[in-house]
């Protein structure tokens, strides 16, 4: 076997890279790079000025997001269909 | 041995004088082995091929007498063994290496990083190997990775090599899992280091300055070959034995607990994820937008599992860029309550899955989100069809703010209209049955993607699935019941003729028979599904109040102080993350002794070991 491993070892390699390229692309997107640098003060981890005074993380994330808009779309027709009902009873 | 290797001669004098001075930095610089390697490299090749020969008598023998002179000698000779053995490989590593055949390169590499990972075992020497493992660790699994990418580049020598490794019944281990194993090796050896304060105290010293360098690059790789589980006894030992992590630079923080965070999350355990990867958020330096981005496509979905949306704000931000227009329309559905609407958008057919699917949250964010979709679906219902109860009689005994369940069930029949309606209109052929005896009635979706296809008109002929599966259908022979071989007459098939009529055999999985005619049985089945829905979230705390099984309604008690609403529906977040704190501990993560200033302590804090398998999944009580 060792005879001809050297030659398809070469022909390989050069055929395949192109068709390869795009599924590489997307996984290499989702590898956790490594930082270029080891360390840093906690300053420079924060946002720029105006957000970091806003202190903690509340206004990340909205904890409130129920819908009250009785006029959104779906709400109206759902309203609509409810008082159908009501009425053919 | 008469050739005069001057290069070599020098390069070992520099590694002696390295060894001795203990400049670890400086011997892994020494140490290279990526190409493009330097003119001098090039040249101590040429004199280690003429020297020591590779398959020469003497060549092995010589080099590792060479070596040993590297590493002082005490009495019975030199203690740190292993270090001249290391080296000796890593001089026919350089001179026999064939990038031609990536699988030998990397099994050598794998032999040399072993190899050191036994130099970095002594107790008083190792630490000076410990960059050169972290050096040969990244490239081995650099290389790992990339031919686990690229498996076409060594198909073919596996191919040939197959004759000796075609054992179906050893598991295969791929090089990615292979070389995770070689690196756990090490940062075993650095977690166990006994330089220093011992246990989860102290400061980090010796070799235990490696323990997050090694633990994220082994984490790195199970999460690439996909073998988490074998990550587990890591957070166990490093809870049981590593300092603090706040000892350690900000990169190996931020990494660690991104790769913990992502561990916990698939998991199930959603709140301590969530605060590990915060804190990597947190601490993850501003300019760092691809790790930042990463970090959020898991902080976002963990959050929104426990009923906290991104904000506006925080979607702006830039690394946030691509993330809204996959998580928005998510939030947008949970809020709106359309249970169909939300399948569909994360059904394996919808085009915003593939994406959720290949950051493996996919199934997660479908079986924990549902039951958001279904507190908003109740709620509205309740807002425009429930009884609110009577201003009038507030200050007197009148009865609880109240929904009729037939009203849900009214309501999610029009869903299922309305949905019916927009297939009719987009797929001709797809119209769903809207009542069918099995199974749920609240699922209007009944063919499963795999099947697709089967009830049309091209179903293929008899003679067409013999020709295909006739191996199967109808083979030479087969075992009956009493374990006896039958031949076949040839074309016969064997399972019985397909035209029999099979009526009077219905196969019916389902226990209940129908009693009391369909009309009924259509109501009952439907209304016990919104009954164990409502059961459900009534009992995870998403909806607060209690239920009538007769005359079917969802009472709110107690609502005169703060109103129906917010009595009934409850803030999901608040009342998840309430539950949740009490145990603020994130298995894995050692955090320092809690000061005593400021806020007392909670009970279980920094250092403590935490037992995985104790924590119980968000939504569980």
């Amino acid at each position: 076997m060792s005879n001809s491993t050297p030659a398809q070892n070469k022909a390989d390699p050069s055929e395949q890279p192109q068709q390869q390229q795009k599924p590489q692309v997307l996984e290499e997107d989702d590898e956790f790079e490594d930082f270029p640098v080891e360390d840093w003060p906690q300053e420079e981890a924060e946002q720029a000025a105006g957000s970091a005074a806003n202190g903690g993380n509340e206004h990340l994330w909205e904890e409130s997001w129920d819908d009250d808009d009785a006029a959104e779309d779906f709400s109206k027709q759902l309203k609509e269909e409810l008082k159908k009902v009501e009425a053919s009873h | 041995m008469a050739t005069p290797t001057p290069i070599l001669d020098q390069f070992l004098g520099g590694v002696a004088e390295l060894v001795q001075n203990r400049d670890g930095a400086k011997l892994q610089d020494f140490l290279q082995i990526e190409p493009p390697l330097s003119e001098n490299y090039l040249r101590m090749i040429q004199e280690l091929r003429g020297g020591y020969p590779a398959g020469g008598p003497q060549s092995d023998a010589g080099l590792l007498q060479r070596c040993e002179a590297l590493v002082p000698r005490t009495k019975g000779g030199s203690s740190w063994t292993a270090f001249p053995t290391f080296m000796k490989l890593y001089f026919t590593f350089l001179r026999d290496v064939n990038t031609d055949n990536l699988l030998d390169t990397y099994n050598q590499l794998k032999g040399l990083l072993n190899q050191c990972v036994l130099a970095l075992g002594d107790s008083q020497m190792g630490v000076v190997v410990l960059p050169t493992v972290l050096y040969l660790s990244k490239v081995l699994a650099k290389l790992a990775m990339g031919l686990d990418r690229r498996p076409e580049l060594i198909a073919h020598i596996l191919r040939m090599e197959g004759g000796a490794d075609n054992d179906d019944s050893i598991e295969k281990v791929t090089l990615v899992e292979q070389s995770a194993n070689v690196v756990r090796e090490a940062f075993i050896k650095c977690l166990t280091d006994r330089t220093g304060t011992a246990g989860t105290h102290g400061k980090p010293e010796g070799k235990r300055v490696g323990i997050y360098l090694m633990a994220n690059l082994c984490l790195k790789l199970l999460f690439q070959c996909g073998k988490l589980r074998n990550a587990e006894q890591m957070f166990a030992s490093i809870s049981a034995q590593s300092p603090p992590l706040a000892h350690f630079p900000a990169a190996q923080r931020v990494t660690y607990l991104y790769y913990l965070g992502r561990y916990l999350f698939s998991n199930n355990l959603f709140y301590p994820a969530l605060i590990a990867l915060q804190a990597a958020y947190d601490q993850c330096h501003r300019q760092a937008l691809s790790q930042r981005q990463l970090i959020l496509t898991y902080l976002i979905p963990c959050n929104i599992i426990m009923g906290r949306f991104p904000s506006g704000e925080l979607l702006q931000r830039p690394e946030a860029n691509g993330l809204v227009e996959k998580f928005e329309p998510l939030c947008r559905l949970i809020v709106r309550g359309d249970y169909i609407a939300f399948r569909e958008h994360l059904s394996p057919n919808s085009p915003a899955a593939e994406w959720f699917s290949r950051k493996g949250i996919l199934l997660t964010l479908r079986n924990r989100c549902e039951i958001m979709v279904w507190r908003s679906f109740c709620r509205k219902v309740f807002i425009h069809g429930g009884f609110h109860g009577d201003p009038q009689a507030q200050a007197q005994r009148g009865p609880p703010p109240y929904l009729y369940l037939q009203k849900l069930a009214v309501a999610t029949r029009w869903l299922q209209s309305q949905h019916q309606q927009t297939k009719l209109t987009t797929y001709v052929n797809h119209a769903t049955p809207n009542f069918h005896f099995y199974g749920s009635q609240i699922i209007s979706e009944s063919t499963d993607p795999d099947f697709v296809g089967l009830g049309s008109p091209d179903t293929p002929t008899a003679r067409q699935l013999l020709e295909k599966y006739g191996d199967y259908l109808a083979p030479d022979g087969f075992f009956d019941e009493g374990g006896n071989w039958q031949h076949n007459v040839p074309g016969q098939l064997i399972g019985g003729n397909p035209g029999a009529d099979y009526d009077g055999f219905e196969l019916d999985p389902y226990a209940d028979a129908t009693e009391d005619g369909p009309e009924a049985n259509k109501q009952s089945l439907l209304m016990d599904e919104i009954e164990s829905i409502l059961a459900s979230l009534l009992t995870q705390g998403l909806m607060r109040g209690y239920l009538t099984h007769r005359n079917p309604r969802f009472a709110i008690p107690g609502a005169r102080l703060r109103g129906a609403l917010p009595t009934g529906f409850p803030n999901i977040w608040e009342t998840i993350s309430t539950r949740e704190k009490e145990d603020p501990s994130v298995p894995g993560w050692v955090r320092p002794p809690p000061t005593t200033f400021g806020a007392p302590a909670l009970g279980g804090s920094g250092g403590r070991v935490v037992n995985l398998s104790g924590a119980r999944p968000v939504g569980v009580q």
